[in-house]
């Protein structure tokens, strides 16, 4: 099963790409873990990157109290989102 | 005499030439404040039904309220209210610049412009000597905005219209320095009166209750707006194109004609990208304002003004397109022509899914930057296609089909938040008496961008939200003041929340079921709390508080329902386009916004009966003179 993790800005700086196609994460915990995984040496950062990121699953948030169990289908896309305002 | 006002008005008769010095109505500021609230009772009070929108006896007014002319940070903003061409109810728009500033400077609190000149005009108006020059503009008649304003100089304050008004674009707007009064076609109002420009000029000084005690709480203001995350921090690093990010992974970002409200590149066009890659060039400021969130952009070695995010999405991921300095060069091209790039970007992604399903013959299509610049020109000068192009979505669907996807509302087009993604947003937009608008409410900010999101697509809060925020966004525009000033009501610590906590998770769910209680909050009248309460209780000696906000708020939006009533508009035009209330955006999420569960709601909690028309009891309660 294939799911796409869509990286912020600064992540994706970070790790070089926007995107990452993972392989066997079957809830939104595996795709954090899985995704946090692919920041090797830079775990500090993703950690620090992400202490206010807010999660989403195909635009949707995900902010109910069994977050890291959310199951995820083939073709989902989880997106890490900063808080901003536009106008 | 009122402080923080100038007291005074001026009527300028374009076809006899002459004007006059009226005093300020002050029972009118009383219950409407002033800037769009004024001008709405005076368009009201002054106007026939069923006018012309581009005949002469529409007028069009330009107003200021009692914070333009203070060092109040964000208070450089006029309004601009008229009947709209492009949606035959309520017309207005705001406008950053220096114009507000000009105008109370020459001791105006309202400029009111009657009727029609028979040959390209423009008026002097020097607020000390109380003259107003009616000068030949037949030179600067066909030059763009950057051109005609360097040609008045430096002495005085301008708000002038290029092509797109002279001929009469419906979403032509004015422009004052680099910014844009640009919703519901007030420009096109403006070269029906053939008005090339206003200048205004003077000395005088605001008058205020308490300086002192305004400078004081102004300072302090300041400092915590530039320590604040997201108006200090976020807004100030990237301008309003940070938010792309954000948007599209919400699924929010307009692509393809709204098809889609995801675009995988859109990244390129994002506040971040900008800055890493040395495009951005100058950062840019309004009057008195720390945020500063404008920018110039590099464009091939050259500063140009940069685009808001509102047109990198419109000009971009809605036309498939994600070359920030091909926008760019959209945008300057659009505002220098004075016409809404919001408008225009709508429009412009109609147009291709029309040729894209065959219905339109042109040489635009999705994701093909070659003709735009040249279609925007012929749209600015009523050229060829760009005559039709030039009425916005709504005439152009009646004339080629495709209403399913002509996204207005009340013949607005959208702005770029996908209402499917944000359901305040889609009520929101559905029941905003100029049509299709984000900066009516910004209900989206408090469900989907913002630090404190509720869930965006479950119904909690979904009528009361927009309502709320309605009102507050009225009585900003009243007031004259930016909406983004809002966006530092959320207080810092909620920005530093992990919005994966419990925590966080108990403050979204504790505010997404306040429902009653948090309108009764908002409602209430205790002591002045939030800046502009405070600025307004300093400058007018008068006490406003969050509960007199929301009263003022809700009488000018009921005002401007009854106009639209009275112009022929009816609740069937609170409604989407098709597309969002049925088409899904992403794997079958997003199955449209549920507006028939919502509206009901929504005009329960506004006093109105189930056709959308406020009931007498309601009208009387909130002061409002039909």
């Amino acid at each position: 099963m294939s799911i796409t993790v869509e990286l912020t800005y600064d992540l994706a700086k970070l790790l070089g790409t926007r995107h990452l196609e993972l392989e066997g994460a079957a809830t939104v915990g595996d795709a954090l873990r899985l995704t946090r995984a692919h920041f090797a040496e830079q775990q500090a950062d993703f950690d620090r990157l992400t202490r206010v990121t807010a999660l989403a699953v195909n635009g949707v948030l995900i902010n109910h109290r069994n977050l890291w169990a959310t199951p995820l289908a083939p073709g989902d896309r989880v997106s890490f989102l900063k808080a901003a305002a536009g106008g | 005499m009122i402080k923080g006002y100038a007291n005074r008005i001026l009527e300028v008769d374009l076809a006899a030439r002459t004007f006059s010095f009226q005093p300020l109505d002050e029972e009118i500021a009383r219950l409407y404040i002033g800037g769009k609230g004024y001008g709405t009772r005076l368009l009201y009070d002054t106007t026939k039904p069923g006018i012309d929108a581009l005949g002469p006896e529409n007028p069009l007014i330009f107003a200021t309220g009692p914070l333009n002319g203070s060092l109040a940070p964000q208070s450089n903003r006029f309004a601009v209210v008229c009947k709209s061409p492009l949606t035959g109810g309520i017309g207005n728009a705001a406008c950053g610049g220096s114009f507000a500033l000009g105008l109370k400077k020459a001791g105006l609190d309202v400029l009111v412009i009657r009727n029609q000149s028979p040959a390209p005009l423009r008026l002097e108006v020097d607020g000390d000597a109380g003259t107003v020059a009616f000068l030949d503009a037949t030179e600067l008649w066909g030059q763009g905005t950057a051109a005609t304003q360097e040609a008045l100089g430096k002495s005085g304050y301008h708000a002038v219209i290029g092509p797109a008004g002279e001929n009469q674009v419906l979403y032509a707007g004015i422009v004052s320095q680099e910014r844009i009064a640009g919703r519901t076609g007030v420009g096109a109002v403006m070269g029906s009166k053939r008005l090339k420009a206003i200048t205004v000029k003077g000395t005088a000084k605001l008058e205020m209750e308490d300086e002192e005690k305004f400078k004081a709480y102004t300072k302090w203001l300041r400092q915590h707006f530039r320590a604040h995350p997201m108006l200090g921090e976020k807004l100030r690093r990237y301008g309003t194109m940070g938010i792309v990010n954000t948007t599209n992974g919400r699924n929010i970002l307009p692509t393809h004609n709204f098809r889609f409200g995801h675009h995988p590149d859109a990244m390129q066009l994002s506040g971040e990208y900008l800055e890493d890659n040395g495009l951005v060039g100058v950062k840019s400021s309004c009057i008195h304002c720390p945020v500063a969130c404008g920018r110039d952009v590099m464009v091939d070695g050259a500063r140009v003004k940069g685009p808001e995010y509102e047109t990198v999405a419109l000009l971009g991921t809605n036309l498939d397109i994600v070359d920030i300095k091909q926008v760019s060069e959209w945008n300057q091209l659009a505002d220098d022509l004075g016409m809404d790039t919001i408008s225009l970007g709508v429009t412009l992604g109609f147009a291709m899914e029309l040729q894209e399903l065959g219905m339109l013959e042109t040489d635009l299509a999705f994701g093909k930057p070659e003709g735009i610049s040249a279609m925007i020109r012929d749209i600015a000068f009523r050229r060829g296609l760009g005559d039709d192009l030039a009425q916005g979505v709504k005439r152009l669907s009646e004339k080629y089909g495709g209403w399913s996807f002509a996204m207005h509302v009340k013949g607005l087009e959208l702005s770029a938040y996908d209402p499917r993604g944000s359901y305040a947003q889609g009520v929101e937009y559905a029941t905003t008496n100029r049509g299709g608008c984000h900066v009516q409410g910004a209900s989206m900010y408090m469900e989907s961008t913002g630090p404190l999101t509720i869930n965006p697509q479950s119904l909690r809060l979904k009528a009361e939200l927009p309502v709320v925020q309605q009102n507050l966004a009225c009585a900003l525009n009243a007031m004259v003041l930016c909406m983004f000033s809002t966006y530092g009501i959320i207080p810092a610590f909620v920005h530093r929340m992990d919005p994966n906590s419990l925590l966080y998770r108990v403050v979204v769910g504790a505010f997404e079921r306040s429902g009653p209680m948090y309108r009764w909050l908002l409602g209430l009248k205790v002591r002045p709390l939030l800046w502009f309460e405070q600025w307004l209780t300093y400058i007018t000696g008068q006490t406003f508080t969050s509960g007199h906000l929301q009263e003022i708020g809700a009488r000018i939006f009921n005002l401007e329902r009854m106009y639209n009533l009275r112009e022929g508009l009816t609740g069937q035009d609170d409604s989407l386009p098709p597309r969002m209330l049925h088409e899904p955006t992403f794997k079958h999420l997003h199955s449209g916004v549920p507006l028939d569960s919502l509206l009901p709601r929504y005009y329960q909690i506004r006093g109105w009966d189930a056709q959308g028309v406020p009931l007498p009891r309601t009208l009387k309660k909130l002061q409002v003179r039909v």
